[in-house]
């Protein structure tokens, strides 16, 4: 064997070792812990959670006991599960139907505004979302801006679960945008040219063309966004406060330092894992057919 | 079956293994440093049951006479729950830098104080936590020598029954628990034959809160419907305020929030159960040109409600228990008890403040005279007591099914 060829066969796990190394230390061994949280025990007098390493010794109540107050008479975890899914799907569209002309617009049709554009679209980055939502909170307020715009007087803030879903639009709008335009940006020119060139009409080229381009593109930015709403919280506890607009979040938030109920945090958070899984695995096939197809 | 709790060995190999770190192992090894407990550990303190704690050997109090040391001294508190002026007095006394860390609830502070990770000196829990607090050894005795301004406070709080002989706390506030409103959005609590029924009134659904504390909310849950227990175990009685909570939930969607003392007079809310320091510092967040009259507030006059006091206490794991001390002598003294109370709205429970004075002192608005505490009340009030762990446990469950908005 060649110096060379030896050279190559090292070469993959070595450029592979630092992502590996990564996923060790910032996915699995994360993950090991909430499980030795989840499955472990509780300290006598605290009752905060004593992780248990060794499987062996796991146990499974704290697990079963989310589990079994999910559906059923006793399911009172049921509503702020399928509340979330409501939330993140409705809110996940709705940044859709806005990021997605935005994005497009100045990925191929702004020109020399581009750069202004794109600046203009990171500018919410520059702020953070904790202190968006509470700009909003003043605006929303009875005495704020809003009700003195509109005519009547609406309690804005009083646990209304349009106010949540419109407070997670806002807020992540911006990280469906950036992907989206990232995405758009590197769609081939040449294959809409040449459909217009076959005697497609614009309307037509974009629906049978650079629809059905984009689709991992918008997969990929719908879960960008999905993920981290999945797991807010402060936007229900700043724009509303009851428990009517509780997501899965607001469990995770209430549990985790709950004497005797950290562990159902952890169970929660495999939950969500689990439901985050479904969508990736969506994308990782649809990106790995549309490259055979390629 | 072998035992899977923690030792350190286990633990350091772990916490190696998955790379969790040196900072995170030694947390984990300052948690197996505590005395190993079981529940029966755990003596539970009420008035019926006045408890003193007995001190370990390897739990003594500082010695006499010793000097400061040079600092930090770190305090550990909720926030803009201590006057920066008094704080900035100490420093100027003793010629040291005070650190203020702070938590949103004790729950969590507890669990930080536990890792070690921070040297915290002093902690301002509620007298609910003492029991545990002395039984893992994480509170240090006082040395009497160093606090002779105990003399200041009320005597109940010179041999409380939670900690008789003060040998672990001083207190810091007295407080009562009742309903705060505004009187140009909701009509006059107080002369309803229950105020406590103004917070499940429809027509005021959606400008209605309720504390974000469980104990505190479920209790007056259980008072309104005649539970006077409210530290009650009766499995009826926590269905009673189970079905209360959802009541609540379905009549007018509380906020469940902490921000009452903002939210009250910016309008946001119109009645909400409060705390008493909380109504006296909402006179400060009122809009520019608003009447403090607006605000009012009520409490059983013979003192059949919720009344508590939070507590200094010194870490074992601070670095500085003679400054500690000496910050808790600062804070009994008169003068800065009452600077202290100017700036947070809560009483201290000093004996130079007469409780029938304050309007007459210009402590309280005339309109808020309902939130002075009375030291009378700590002999005939309801008392939020330590539950044990089945009990804590139970009452977690129906406040977790309340929150989750099932």
């Amino acid at each position: 064997m060649s110096t060379e060829d030896r050279g190559n066969r090292f070469l993959g796990p070595v450029l592979a070792l630092p992502g590996i190394v990564w996923l060790l230390v910032f996915f699995l061994a994360p993950l090991y812990v909430v499980l030795a949280v989840v499955f472990g025990g509780l300290d006598p007098i605290f009752r905060t959670a004593v992780p248990i390493w060794n499987p062996a010794y796991w146990d499974t109540t704290q697990m079963r006991y989310v589990l079994e107050h999910i559906v059923g008479p006793t399911g009172f975890f049921g509503p702020a599960l399928l509340r979330t899914a409501v939330y993140v799907v409705t809110a996940s569209l709705l940044c859709l139907v806005i990021a997605f002309p935005i994005a497009y617009y100045v990925a191929r049709l702004a020109g020399r505004w581009r750069g202004l554009l794109l600046a203009l679209l990171i500018a919410p980055f520059w702020i953070s979302y904790m202190m968006r939502m509470l700009a909003w909170v003043n605006l929303l307020a009875n005495d704020g801006l809003v009700n003195r715009i509109l005519p009547g007087q609406v309690d804005w803030l009083s646990g209304r679960s349009e106010v949540v879903v419109l407070g997670l639009v806002y807020g992540y709008v911006p990280y469906m945008i950036i992907p989206l335009y990232a995405g758009l940006d590197r769609l081939p020119q040449s294959l809409v040219e040449a459909a217009r060139d076959l005697g497609a009409s614009r309307t037509s080229a974009f629906f049978r063309v650079t629809m059905p381009m984009c689709r991992p593109i918008v997969v990929a930015s719908v879960l960008l966004t999905c993920l981290p709403m999945l797991g807010d919280y402060y936007t229900s506890d700043l724009l509303s406060g009851s428990p009517q607009t509780s997501m899965v979040g607001n469990l995770i938030n209430e549990t985790v330092l709950t004497p005797g109920q950290t562990g159902q945090a952890g169970a929660f958070v495999l939950l969500v894992l689990l439901v985050s899984l479904l969508p990736m695995i969506y994308y990782v096939r649809s990106v790995s057919r549309d490259e055979a197809g390629l | 079956m072998a035992d899977p709790r923690l030792d350190r060995r286990s633990v350091l190999r772990t916490a190696a293994l998955l790379g969790l770190g040196i900072p995170a192992a030694a947390s984990l090894l300052q948690a197996c440093g505590r005395p190993e407990l079981t529940a029966s550990d755990l003596r539970i303190a009420s008035p019926d049951d006045p408890v003193r704690w007995t001190i370990q050997d390897d739990n003594q109090p500082i010695a006499d006479g010793l000097s400061p040391e040079s600092g930090p001294l770190i305090l550990y508190n909720y926030a803009d729950y201590v006057a920066p002026g008094v704080v900035k007095a100490f420093e100027k006394q003793y010629g040291v830098e005070v650190k203020i860390s702070t938590f949103n609830d004790t729950d969590e502070a507890v669990q930080k104080i536990r890792t070690g990770s921070v040297p915290y000196d002093i902690y301002f829990p509620s007298y609910d936590q003492i029991s545990r607090l002395v039984a893992a050894e994480l509170v240090q005795p006082l040395n009497h020598t160093y606090l002779s301004n105990i003399e200041n406070v009320w005597p109940t709080f010179q041999n409380p029954w939670y900690d008789q002989g003060w040998q672990f706390t001083v207190p810091y506030t007295v407080y009562s628990t009742g309903i705060g409103w505004r009187d140009d959005q909701v009509g006059d609590v107080a002369t309803l034959d229950n105020p406590y029924d103004v917070l499940w009134d429809e027509q005021y659904a959606g400008s209605t809160a309720i504390i974000d504390d469980w104990h505190t909310a479920m209790a007056m849950v259980g008072l309104r419907a005649g539970i006077t227990d409210v530290n009650t175990d009766s499995a009826r009685d926590l269905r009673t305020i189970s079905d209360g909570l959802s009541a609540i939930s379905d009549a007018t969607q509380p906020k469940v929030t902490v921000s009452m003392y903002s939210d009250l007079p910016g309008g946001q809310l119109g009645v909400s159960q409060m705390w008493s320091g909380d109504i006296v510092n909402a006179q400060y967040y009122l809009p520019k040109g608003q009447s403090v009259d607006v605000l009012r507030y009520w409490f059983p006059e013979d003192g059949k409600g919720l009344v508590d006091n939070d507590l200094m206490v010194v870490l074992k794991d601070g670095r500085c228990p003679v400054l500690a001390h000496l910050f808790i002598q600062h804070m009994l003294d008169e003068k800065n008890a009452l600077r202290n109370f100017g700036f947070i709205g809560y009483q201290p429970p000093q004996r130079v403040l007469d409780t029938d004075r304050l309007v007459a002192d210009g402590y309280l608005p005339e309109n808020l005279a309902t939130a002075a505490v009375k030291q009378e009340w700590f002999d005939s009030s309801y008392r939020l007591l330590e539950l044990d762990v089945a009990n804590d446990q139970a009452w977690h469950q129906v406040w977790q099914q309340f929150k989750a908005g099932g």
